[in-house]
């Protein structure tokens, strides 16, 4: 959203994807392309794109690159980052430059990537391919209470079992997805976790003896595997349809996105449970549990300022909460307008400076997204924008 | 070239202060971590003082049960696979000779292993940093936790970027669990077997951890030549899946026309290490070492083109090709320094015609400082150069050693 005006570029006519070269395994797309099919489009080739925002239907590779998307696959296979290659990038005086992962220099795609459109204007970009796994198996562990299931996630990460997503569902959510997908998720469990593990066969009962064991030893109620792709395929489409899905509890809701270490996210959901419960507000948990990357999505109705305010402050008590834990104010939804205040509560002065050097390098008239990701004001004026009116306006 | 002043600071701190008087007064800084990537870059166009990063060693902080790690970046490499290893975690970095390469080293050449196809790149696992800019300023990046988006990635930006942006302190990681079992196989290729063993490894469906395609490198990797070189394959996981794997390697291998392997379960790491080491391992003076990074599909091509460049000038190339990622180790040597300073820079030239991205990772001859060792010139240099002045104004950190002189 322009916050000062200025003009909006929109990439929704790039969207064509210039190349699929299948022995090499990478594709080379504009930014306009769904993410989605790019995986439709690779499929053919047993091949696909990893990062998997659960808006994936709708989301962009040029906004999955300018945020360092993330989804529950990124668990094993990481963040868009670990698969971007190279990009076509245009800078604020028009030019185009490119970036190579393999060229020597500087790792400028690594700059770009999660830059939030203030270094440039991605044009396209070459995407890293994976092979799709021989063996896929989806596990679904419900429990009573969800403290129980987040010490059951930081347990399995302590054993050292890195499934390819660990994702759990408090009661909030399960009710509103079942209610709108049926999508198989128990409605009598306090929280559930959605677990998947993909690769060979050979590996795949011991994993699932594991991850079954420490559930139990967790006090998990019940214990299920998705019987057939039919079924894996309906409960992540309740998954990733989930936030849709609470309009049937509140108008509106309200995403918040923090990362915690995952030792910690009993204590982080507790956390949120205290700040929400403290202003009134219904709040449902669907996340990243096994990357501590939680999404508590605040309930309200945004006619209602009285609650609007609460979300508000029940949003900044929860970000605190996270920094205190040890960790971070996003873990894959970006800083933006919105949380660039809360910028100077993890990093220093000097952090963040260091950090305006390199938009000073890229985008020195602050020309690219303005208003973006750094704070501004009284409380670190060395990182605000230089204060040249004709270098703005140009 | 290394000054004859030299610094081992214990703290940040103490680097920070160092680092500020220095740039104030324009004295250059060489950073040397294990000394083991000498021979890459460009020799520094100057040095006043030599800063060595070793005393600023040792675990920060290690979370096992979440996976993550502060490391201090003066620790060696194989100093910190000892404190993930009680704990059943490694961190893929594959560093050559890892008893002295550091952290800070590895991290800030961007250094590129052999596993990464399969596990990623080091850049991949770094979570977050702490650099000394050359003003002093101690700045810090990303966190201890395993996705973050809040502001620049400036930790991947550090990495690769050869101390010219900042002097690594601290690197927070991101660990792995262990695969339970690794296992080698050692295979001498018949001759005219080797494009289809190319091929066939590549097409494995449980990939290896590593494939080697090995000619030369006689005392410092396993195993001997058949009329084709030989192979050097790493295989890693359960126990159930090295069956497996071990049956179609087997199969793969057989149908290429090679015979017979040989399989090494005690010390396979061990073995995998040497190949690693050899990547960087010199002749004294009379040897230079190059690295291209291509396709897979490429490298047999480039390796034979290579070979042939070399024996139109006289000189002895051995090389190593990693079947997996496509990297080319070409290493190219002489009876002696003399010999081979009389040809190196016409041998560069020429092999440049034909692989632009070559680059020099090992040599200890004199005339390396006339190669192109970084390869042809990125097309955004000029933006590089531009970040470089604004981290760096004064040139103070390693200058001259980074691409394009920088």
């Amino acid at each position: 959203m322009p916050v000062e005006g200025g003009v909006v570029i929109s990439f929704a006519r790039m969207n064509r994807i210039l190349a699929l070269d299948v022995r090499n395994r990478r594709a080379h797309v504009q930014p306009g392309v769904i993410n989605l099919d790019v995986s439709k489009h690779a499929a053919e080739s047993d091949l696909f794109f990893a990062p998997d925002p659960s808006s994936q239907k709708i989301s962009t590779i040029g906004g999955n690159i300018a945020t360092n998307a993330g989804g529950p696959h990124c668990l094993s296979y990481g963040t868009t980052v670990n698969h971007v290659l190279g990009l076509e990038i245009v800078d604020e005086h028009g030019e185009v430059f490119t970036t190579d992962l393999d060229g020597p220099g500087y790792d400028l795609t690594a700059a770009m990537v999660g830059s939030e459109g203030t270094l440039g204007i991605v044009t396209s970009a070459w995407v890293r391919l994976l092979q799709l796994p021989e063996t896929v198996r989806v596990w679904l562990a419900a429990f009573g209470d969800v403290d129980s299931a987040s010490a059951a996630v930081s347990a399995i990460v302590a054993a050292g079992i890195v499934p390819t997503a660990l994702e759990m569902m408090d009661a909030v959510i399960t009710r509103a997805v079942e209610a709108a997908f049926h999508a198989g998720y128990p409605t009598d469990a306090a929280a559930v976790l959605l677990i998947e593990n993909a690769g060979f066969a050979d590996d795949m009962d011991a994993c699932e003896a594991a991850v079954e064991a420490i559930a139990k030893d967790h006090g998990a109620i019940s214990w299920r595997t998705a019987a057939g792709a039919v079924e894996r395929d309906a409960l992540w489409a309740g998954r990733k349809g989930a936030a849709g899905a609470t309009g049937r509890i509140a108008p509106n809701y309200y995403t918040q996105d923090v990362c915690v270490p995952r030792s910690k996210l009993p204590q982080a959901l507790r956390a949120v449970d205290a700040a929400t419960t403290a202003h009134g507000i219904v709040v449902g948990n669907v996340f990243h549990a096994g990357d501590g990357n939680l999404h508590p999505l605040l309930m309200y109705d945004k006619r209602n300022l009285k609650q609007v305010a609460a979300v508000v402050e029940s949003g900044n008590a929860i970000l605190q909460a996270a920094i205190d834990l040890g960790g971070t104010i996003s873990g894959e939804h970006g800083i933006g307008f919105e949380k660039r205040e809360a910028m100077t509560q993890v990093y220093s002065t000097a952090d963040l400076a260091t950090m305006a050097r390199v938009r000073d390098v890229f985008d020195p008239t602050r020309a690219l997204n303005p208003e973006k990701i750094f704070p501004r004001g009284t409380r670190c004026p060395e990182v605000a924008p230089p204060a040249d009116p004709t270098a703005r306006s140009a | 070239m290394t000054a004859l002043e030299r610094a081992a600071p214990e703290s940040v701190t103490e680097l920070s202060d160092l680092v500020a008087g220095c740039d104030a007064v324009e004295r250059k800084i060489l950073i040397v971590g294990g000394n083991t990537l000498n021979g890459m870059g460009f020799p520094p166009e100057r040095a006043d003082l030599t800063i060595e990063t070793r005393r600023i060693a040792g675990t920060a902080s290690y979370e096992p049960s979440d996976l993550t790690l502060a490391v201090k970046c003066g620790t060696a490499i194989q100093a910190l696979a000892a404190s993930l290893a009680p704990h059943g975690q490694f961190v893929p970095f594959d560093a050559p000779r890892p008893q002295y390469a550091t952290v800070g080293g590895t991290l800030s050449s961007g250094w590129l292993g052999p596993r990464r196809h399969l596990y990623g790149r080091p850049r991949d696992y770094v979570i977050g940093t702490t650099v000394v800019l050359a003003d002093g300023t101690i700045a810090r990046a990303g966190g201890m936790v395993v996705k973050n988006v809040a502001g620049y990635d400036m930790s991947r930006l550090y990495v690769g970027s050869f101390g010219t942006l900042g002097i690594l302190a601290q690197a927070n990681l991101k660990t792995l669990v262990a695969p339970q079992h690794s296992r080698v196989f050692l295979a001498r290729l018949p001759e005219g077997t080797r494009s289809r063993a190319f091929a066939h490894v590549a097409s494995l469906r449980i990939q290896p951890a590593a494939a080697f395609w090995i000619d030369g490198f006689d005392l410092t990797v396993d195993g001997d030549d058949g009329d084709d070189g030989r192979v050097l394959i790493l295989l890693e996981g359960s126990a159930a899946l090295l069956e497996r794997a071990t049956r179609d390697l087997r199969s793969a291998l057989g149908g290429a026309g090679v015979p017979e392997t040989r399989i090494v379960d005690a010390g396979a790491r061990e073995s995998f290490q040497r190949t690693v080491d050899a990547y960087v391992a010199t002749l004294g003076e009379r040897s230079v070492t190059y690295r291209i990074f291509a396709f897979p599909e490429r490298s047999e091509a480039i390796v034979r083109s290579i070979s042939e460049r070399a024996r139109h000038f006289g000189l002895r190339c051995e090389a190593i090709v990693d079947l997996m990622n496509g990297d080319v180790i070409a290493r190219v040597s002489d009876a002696d320094a003399l010999a081979l300073g009389a040809k190196i820079e016409a041998f560069d030239d020429g092999l440049h015609e034909i692989q632009p991205g070559a680059q020099v990772i090992a040599s200890e001859h004199p005339h390396r400082q006339y190669l192109r060792v970084w390869g042809q010139v990125p097309a955004s240099i000029e933006r590089m150069r531009a970040l470089k002045l604004r981290f760096d104004p004064h040139r103070t950190l390693n200058p001259g050693r980074f691409v394009g002189g920088i």
